[in-house]
């Protein structure tokens, strides 16, 4: 990627030139951004990197080199080692499941209709509200007193009991939380897959038909191939979320360890513990977790394409 | 696809309508309710006697809850708004710089930029905490903002930089040729150019920032500065609040992000796609 530069001709590059030999406005522009992103982004990061080798616990100073002894600890911890395994199954279902309710979505919007443009708003909805108040919306659909989705089930007949969704069963428990995750991500999702989706040239389409292409093969052999850019691009975003989930387990499991999931072990381990070291050394791994897996995403699914 | 049997789309219609509604109406429909209604099984699905009663007990009545939420909005709106304003104009001064001026040491300035977004949000959190402790910004408005400001800038930036480089330099150059300096051409012709873009902006960041929630926790430490996000988690929490008035607690909290949500959407999915595909 480059970037253009296009006010500069050379007459004017002489004349400013002439009056100062270095140009300071630009700088001066760029000032401010760069004091934030050194000071509250660079160092912050370079912090958590070299702390993280560090005892940092605000009880028991000093601050001490301590090796990898931070990370020895974490992995010793059973609740964070059971958070690993939650986390991880928060990113598989929320990557897939968002994923695919996006390529569903964007296949729907996809043409020119009479109210596409309402539903696109309607679409969009979920991805601006904050995430603690999706916790408390959803809390109303599973809740094993009151929620909608036992009394539906009720009503149905499908069940005589109303159930228990949350903070019994493990799977059932990440289940309910991520779904309302995707709730929330999916929309950015369905926005990426459907720019990819109006890149495709309309011949394509056309052609297809004229061939007598059924319209699964037709999605199967041209949009499913060609939309991979923006599947990947939404891959990668929902894995940065779910990975980080931190919002709707808090409201909606609390600290049950059935549904914690790592950030949340962050949090607890920083500041209810006050071992800001592990922390670190918490911080550290996700986030080098999130790189490689990224990268692993990137390599699996995306595919240039040219048209 | 041009085959596509229209009872498919149908089909995705009403999935998209029932799956971001129903949540929403939800909630609405509880809110509505008294305590002994939303407990009735099957639940009402209409309200029978609809009510306004838990809105107005926390938006007139006294006691601790009412007045939680109410200061915590004053702070949510204050927070959301100083950290959306600092974002744009930084962010808007940085874009400018990046997109028409050369100067040493952009590159490596706009990658790190650039960079910065793909860290996870949460690597700075103890640090920033850290740095906010020291600096005697905990539980401040400032210290509040100035995180928001580190964690939004990148992506205002580069959303503003895109938008502006796809603005044509034409008009620009010719301000330039009237003798006009570059700060008056940002101010008198890329700027009100640009005027789409930056509303795009200044809409998401704006909604990033009444999403926050475990930066606030951390940051501020009691109602003087938490924001509604917050506080409605507390209340949650603590199992004694009915039902019913924090799902109207949750109503408040929505009716701001989802009304700017509907009614400038268009900004919003310019604004996402021009901050995404690259």
């Amino acid at each position: 990627m480059n970037i253009a530069t296009q006010s500069d001709n050379p007459r004017q590059l002489r004349r400013r030139r002439a009056r100062r030999r270095i140009d300071l406005l630009p700088y001066g522009l760029v000032l401010p951004l760069a004091i934030f992103i050194v000071g509250l982004a660079l160092i912050p990061a370079a912090f958590t990197i070299v702390q993280s080798f560090f005892t940092v616990q605000p009880l028991n100073p000093p601050t001490r080199f301590s090796g990898f002894d931070n990370f020895r600890r974490l992995f010793s911890t059973d609740a964070v080692i059971s958070s690993i395994g939650n986390t991880g199954l928060y990113i598989v279902i929320g990557v897939v499941l968002s994923t695919v309710l996006a390529i569903f979505m964007a296949v729907t919007l996809q043409k020119n209709f009479f109210g596409r443009s309402i539903l696109i708003a309607i679409m969009v909805l979920p991805w601006a509200l904050p995430g603690v108040v999706e916790g408390i919306v959803w809390a109303n659909i599973w809740n094993s007193n009151t929620g909608l989705l036992n009394s539906l089930l009720t009503s149905a007949h499908l069940i005589d009991n109303y159930q228990v969704f949350l903070g019994q069963h493990r799977l059932l428990t990440i289940l309910a939380i991520e779904i309302v995750q995707v709730w929330q991500i999916t929309p950015l999702s369905t926005l990426l897959i459907m720019a990819s989706l109006q890149n495709i040239p309309n011949d394509l389409f056309e052609a297809a038909e004229l061939d007598g292409s059924s319209p699964w093969a037709t999605f199967r052999r041209i949009t499913l191939p060609l939309i991979r850019p923006g599947i990947t691009i939404a891959m990668v975003q929902a894995l940065i979320q779910t990975l980080n989930v931190f919002d709707q387990p808090y409201i909606l499991n609390g600290s049950a360890t059935a549904g914690s999931s790592l950030t949340m072990q962050t949090y607890f381990i920083s500041f209810q513990n006050l071992d800001f070291g592990e922390g670190y050394a918490l911080s550290l791994l996700m986030a080098v977790a999130t790189m490689v897996i990224s990268l692993g995403v990137l390599k699996l699914v995306y595919r240039p394409v040219e048209f | 696809m041009r085959g596509r049997t229209p009872w498919l789309r149908r089909i995705g219609v009403l999935f998209i309508v029932l799956w971001s509604l129903v949540p929403i109406y939800w909630v609405l429909n509880i809110s509505l309710q008294t305590d002994a209604q939303m407990s009735a099984k099957p639940a009402h699905y209409v309200p029978p006697t609809p009510s306004l009663n838990n809105y107005l007990s926390l938006l007139t009545g006294g006691g601790n809850v009412p007045y939680s939420i109410r200061q915590s909005t004053i702070n949510i709106v204050i927070e959301c708004s100083a950290a959306t304003i600092v974002t744009i104009v930084l962010a808007s001064l940085a874009a400018y710089s990046f997109a028409r001026m050369k100067f040493r040491g952009r590159n490596v300035l706009f990658y790190t930029v650039l960079a910065t977004m793909a860290f996870p949000p949460y690597i700075t959190l103890i640090p920033l905490y850290r740095i906010m402790t020291f600096l005697g910004l905990v539980n401040t408005y400032t210290g509040i903002v100035l995180v928001y400001v580190s964690g939004f800038i990148p992506l205002a930036t580069w959303i503003l930089y895109n938008y502006m480089l796809s603005l044509p330099i034409a008009l620009e150059e010719s301000g330039q040729v009237d003798g006009a300096s570059r700060m008056q051409v940002l101010w008198h012709v890329v700027l009100p150019l640009a005027r789409p873009g930056i509303v795009s902006t200044a809409i998401i960041t704006f909604i990033f920032g009444w999403q926050q929630f475990l930066f606030p926790l951390v940051l501020s430490s009691d109602i003087s500065t938490e924001p509604l996000t917050v506080v409605i988690a507390a209340l949650q929490g603590k199992h004694t609040v009915p039902y019913t008035l924090l799902s109207a607690a949750g109503v408040l909290a929505i009716v701001v992000p989802a009304v700017i949500a509907l009614a400038l959407n268009r900004y919003i999915v310019s604004g996402l796609l021009k901050g995404s595909v690259k």
